[in-house]
């Protein structure tokens, strides 16, 4: 509790020299106008229901790609994990390709897929992909041998210890994965809205930028990072709920 | 012997990315993967063979890397002083502290539009872009480092009456290089996501307005030979980077 109070008490102060810095005129409001002004367009834009849709369309492209990014990508991590030919032929691709900008596809995913929503959640699922095919892959193979030769012993077939043995184990992995591709599959929503249009929160960013208006940018900005900020917390808050009992989880 | 050894383990690292390309181009030349789908992966690489003697190529690298130079430069000599003096100086680390914490859950290419307002759709809004998204990275990691020097250390230069000042310059800054380093590792990356989308975005020249110029006109062999460029070129820039602070830290504890 006591982190938290020293935490906001000094951004608390921050916000306030901003007020107070721009209220005295010394930068010119239309380009950095109040933070208050910000707060009073943000809480408007939500009241009309102006931010409403482009804020359901920026989450849902998210959330889609980010999931089939999971559905693909974890059994794909953990068969690289456990199958020796499979590692041998994934493994430098996804090193080789994890740390190159995916969004320089978009131009060639907008020619496959099409200029709307198809094109923008499959660039997503592209970029969440890496991080969490990684992370389970090794998650899979660092695995404590002793729990597969425990199972092993008590007769357990193979597709059983993938399923009962391998994939909780290496669930911590897994979610350290998830996490990371939570941040990407935002940032990656936003960029592809404001490049190629269709609507969400970038390209009401884009709209604004046109429009010179500042106050607009800075409430879907506002918007943009609380929906990364919660998904990332909400990814925290299942990953205590779910891996309790995990042991790289557990409380010292 | 160890030397042939670690060449044939590179080439069977190498070999799914030769199958992965060589069934690319079996698939388009026996007209599996039509042409208006995706051109050849040989078209491709002629296209970049023109690229590269055309200069075209050669000149937008320049005006890319200029950008992404800049902003990168003053991303690593502010966010390694400002990391330094945070972790040394209590009122420093009280001020910045809360604007690192408003920065840091906003996704960085989302600021694009709004320095496009302040500083104009020219270089400056994307060298600023670059500068910040660079800083955040560098800054947490200097100051971590910072803060976790040995105080042995500490201890022996004061002890031999070395100045506040030269304690800063000759034990802090050379005892946190790596923690810099890995900031410096992912403050990379950034740069080149901010720098391509920034480019997508607004731009008449560099290595992202290359690619959506020629995706824009349909011309998809030059396209993708910018983009495996680009591919090479952040592989190249990433493997020489890990290569050079190989050398230059071989004398930090970490390297043994």
């Amino acid at each position: 509790m006591g982190s938290a109070v020293t935490r906001i008490v000094p951004i608390g102060l921050l916000l306030l020299m901003w007020e107070v810095i721009t209220r005295a005129g010394w930068i010119n409001p239309f380009v950095f106008p109040p933070v208050s002004e910000i707060a009073v367009r943000w809480v408007a834009l939500l009241a009309d229901g102006t931010m409403f849709r482009p804020l359901m369309e920026t989450l849902w492209r998210a959330l889609l790609g980010l999931a089939a990014a999971i559905v693909v990508g974890v059994p794909l991590g953990l068969l690289m994990g456990r199958v020796r030919w499979a590692e041998w032929f994934f493994e430098p691709l996804f090193s080789f390709a994890f740390p190159l900008p995916k969004i320089a596809l978009i131009p060639l995913y907008v020619n496959w897929f099409g200029l709307f929503s198809f094109s923008k959640v499959m660039l997503i699922f592209t970029d969440c992909l890496f991080p969490i095919v990684l992370f389970t892959y090794h998650g899979a193979r660092g695995m404590s041998r002793v729990y597969e030769w425990s199972a092993l012993a008590r007769g357990t077939g193979r597709l059983r210890l993938l399923w009962r043995v391998v994939l909780p184990m290496s669930l911590a992995s897994i979610y350290d994965g998830v996490q990371v591709a939570v941040v990407v599959a935002v940032l990656v929503a936003v960029v592809t809205e404001m490049v190629s249009g269709g609507g969400g929160l970038g390209t009401m960013m884009i709209r604004a930028y046109r429009y010179g208006d500042v106050r607009t940018a800075f409430a879907a900005l506002v918007t943009i990072s609380l929906i990364g900020y919660l998904l990332y917390r909400a990814a925290q808050l299942l990953r205590a709920r779910l891996l309790f009992w995990h042991v790289a989880d557990a409380q010292p | 012997m160890i030397m042939s050894r670690r060449w044939a383990q590179g080439a069977l690292r190498l070999l799914p990315l030769i199958i992965v390309l060589a069934a690319w181009q079996a698939a388009s030349a026996s007209g599996v993967l039509p042409k208006s789908l995706m051109p050849s992966f040989a078209a491709v690489v002629l296209a970049l063979e023109g690229l590269l003697y055309s200069g075209e190529l050669a000149s937008n690298t320049l005006a890319s890397f200029a950008r992404a130079g800049a902003g990168f430069g003053i991303a690593v000599a502010v966010g390694v002083s400002l990391g330094i003096l945070m972790a040394r100086v209590r009122v420093v680390q009280l001020a910045v502290e809360p604007i690192l914490l408003l920065i840091y859950p906003v996704p960085k290419p989302a600021l694009i539009p709004l320095f496009m307002i302040w500083l104009g759709i020219g270089n400056f809004s994307k060298i600023a872009v670059i500068a910040l998204g660079c800083l955040l990275p560098i800054v947490v990691a200097t100051f971590n480092g910072a803060r976790s020097v040995d105080t042995v250390l500490l201890w022996s230069a004061r002890a031999r009456g070395t100045s506040e000042r030269r304690l800063l310059w000759r034990v802090v800054l050379p005892a946190s290089l790596p923690q810099i380093a890995a900031g410096v590792r992912t403050a990379i990356a950034i740069a080149i996501i901010l720098l391509v989308s920034s480019e997508f975005i607004s731009s008449d020249a560099g290595l992202g307005y290359l690619i959506f110029a020629y995706g824009g006109v349909g011309a998809d062999d030059a396209m993708l030979a910018v983009v495996l460029y680009l591919a090479i070129l952040g592989y190249l820039l990433d493997r020489l980077y890990l290569l050079g602070l190989r050398r230059a830290m071989s004398w930090h504890a970490f390297a043994h």
